[in-house]
């Protein structure tokens, strides 16, 4: 069930193994993330993922996106390496190979959390032997969210590391307003109607093209209810979809059969 | 080798210029959940079906504030709070540039008020839930006495209801004459 916890103290919480930069290197992470505009040497450790994350992680150095071109390298030891890139949810057994590789990397160097395992454990934050995320002990500075970040995910992640994209995420705390009321959907069509029609559309065609295809009906109906059938007709006509003739009929039928009752 | 140059230039560049311009996604891409708040009440539909627990609810009774928080960092982008979303608050959105240096942006949070209980003044369900059930209520064509007994039940807590339920059963069981053992 629900994990009764409030958001800061989420963020706030860390194992009491995490690394603390002295000053020295704080400073010197600072003046890095400044100014790093040159080729990055990338190493990558996986700390227990489902490989998802380096699938697409190998499919952002293919040529369609060819992180190269920004100098860009994955390299296979984090003595060559300027980025340490953590994917998979850390598990307990990976903890002390990821502390080897980040004491191994040469100071200063960026840390990544790559992937909703890497940012906070993602769905198996709750495992027995699961750590939950890289920066419970490692100083994290860029987390890429995504399960698996999609390529291009991944570039704009690595681009903003480099100072060539701003943050577009941002924090949000919305606090209802006085007279605040979600409005019904659809509030011309009767209720049994609008049920049975998206109940019967998101049974044939799944929930989001089932969606689509029962607001679709609903405008149709709204537009003009005394002849929807008609009209859905000419709409299914310009569409030239078998699948879509076949949903859309039993919708009809739906609305033909209320309108008997 | 002149004919490999012509290969090349016939095939032209396979690299796309993202992120100097911006990519196209493809229909139905799973990027960020889009939570628009005002449409959203607070049902708690989205916590309970999300696997990960990247959504949550939290109930502060003592306040009467019930939050909805949701932290990207954990999102899988499965699209269930979609699926099961009753007012079509949460819609996955094509947005894919989540990266941020301050994992704090990663959070999304949303308060509501809890309505009290007409009966015994406690904090029970969420303000905006409860308007939106009695306008289903309204535009659903049950009889009007019926109507306006189930809309006075709808501002009852649900202890309340077992309270005042338990003595009007056993009057019932009684009236009938069976055993109420």
């Amino acid at each position: 069930m629900f994990i009764d916890k409030p958001t800061s103290q989420l963020v706030a919480e860390k194992s009491k193994y995490a690394i603390q930069l002295d000053e020295q290197a704080a400073q010197l992470k600072g003046q890095l993330l400044k100014d790093i505009q040159r080729s990055i040497y990338v190493y990558r450790i996986d700390c227990g993922g489902c490989n998802g994350c380096e699938i697409e992680i190998f499919a952002a150095l293919t040529p369609l996106f060819d992180v190269e071109r920004f100098g860009i390298k994955v390299v296979s030891s984090p003595r060559h390496a300027d980025v340490l890139v953590y994917t998979g949810s850390m598990t307990r057994s990976m903890r002390v190979p990821a502390m080897r590789a980040y004491h191994a990397a040469p100071d200063p160097k960026i840390c990544v959390a790559y992937g909703a395992c890497g940012c906070s454990g993602g769905i198996f934050h709750d495992l027995y032997c699961v750590w939950g995320g890289a920066d419970k002990f490692i100083p994290i500075d860029v987390y890429i969210p995504g399960c698996p970040p999609t390529p291009a995910a991944t570039v704009y992640g690595f681009a903003m590391a480099l100072g060539m994209l701003g943050q577009k995420m941002k924090t949000t705390h919305h606090i209802q307003g006085d007279d605040e009321r979600a409005l019904l959907p659809h509030p011309k069509v009767p209720l049994a109607l609008r049920v049975d029609v998206d109940r019967e559309a998101r049974r044939m065609a799944g929930y989001l093209y089932g969606n689509q295809i029962a607001e679709k009906f609903m405008e149709i109906f709204e537009s003009d209810p005394k002849h929807v059938e008609q009209n859905v007709q000419s709409y299914l006509d310009g569409q030239n979809d078998p699948r879509l003739t076949e949903i859309m009929d039993r919708l009809v039928q739906i609305h033909l059969n209320q309108g008997e009752k | 080798m002149l004919k490999l140059f012509r290969e090349v230039l016939k095939v032209g560049t396979a690299t796309l210029p993202y992120p100097f311009e911006p990519i196209e996604q493809m229909p139905g891409f799973r990027g960020k959940p889009h939570h628009d708040p005002e449409k959203c009440i607070a049902c708690a539909a989205c916590a309970t079906a999300c696997p990960p627990n990247a959504l949550n609810i939290t109930t502060d009774l003592d306040q009467g504030v019930q939050t909805w928080s949701l932290f990207m960092g954990r999102c899988i982008y499965c699209g269930r709070c979609e699926e099961v979303c009753p007012t079509g608050a949460i819609m996955l959105s094509p947005d894919f540039e989540l990266a941020v240096m301050n994992k704090q942006d990663l959070f999304e949070r949303a308060d509501y008020r809890l309505a009290t209980c007409r009966l015994c003044g406690n904090y029970f369900a969420p303000v905006k839930e409860i308007e939106y059930v009695s306008a289903l209520l309204r535009q659903s064509n049950i009889p009007e006495d019926e109507l306006n007994n189930t809309l006075s039940m709808l501002e009852v807590c649900p202890a309340c209801k077992r309270k005042n339920d338990v003595p009007k059963t056993v009057n019932l069981f009684q009236e009938e004459g069976s055993d109420v053992h």
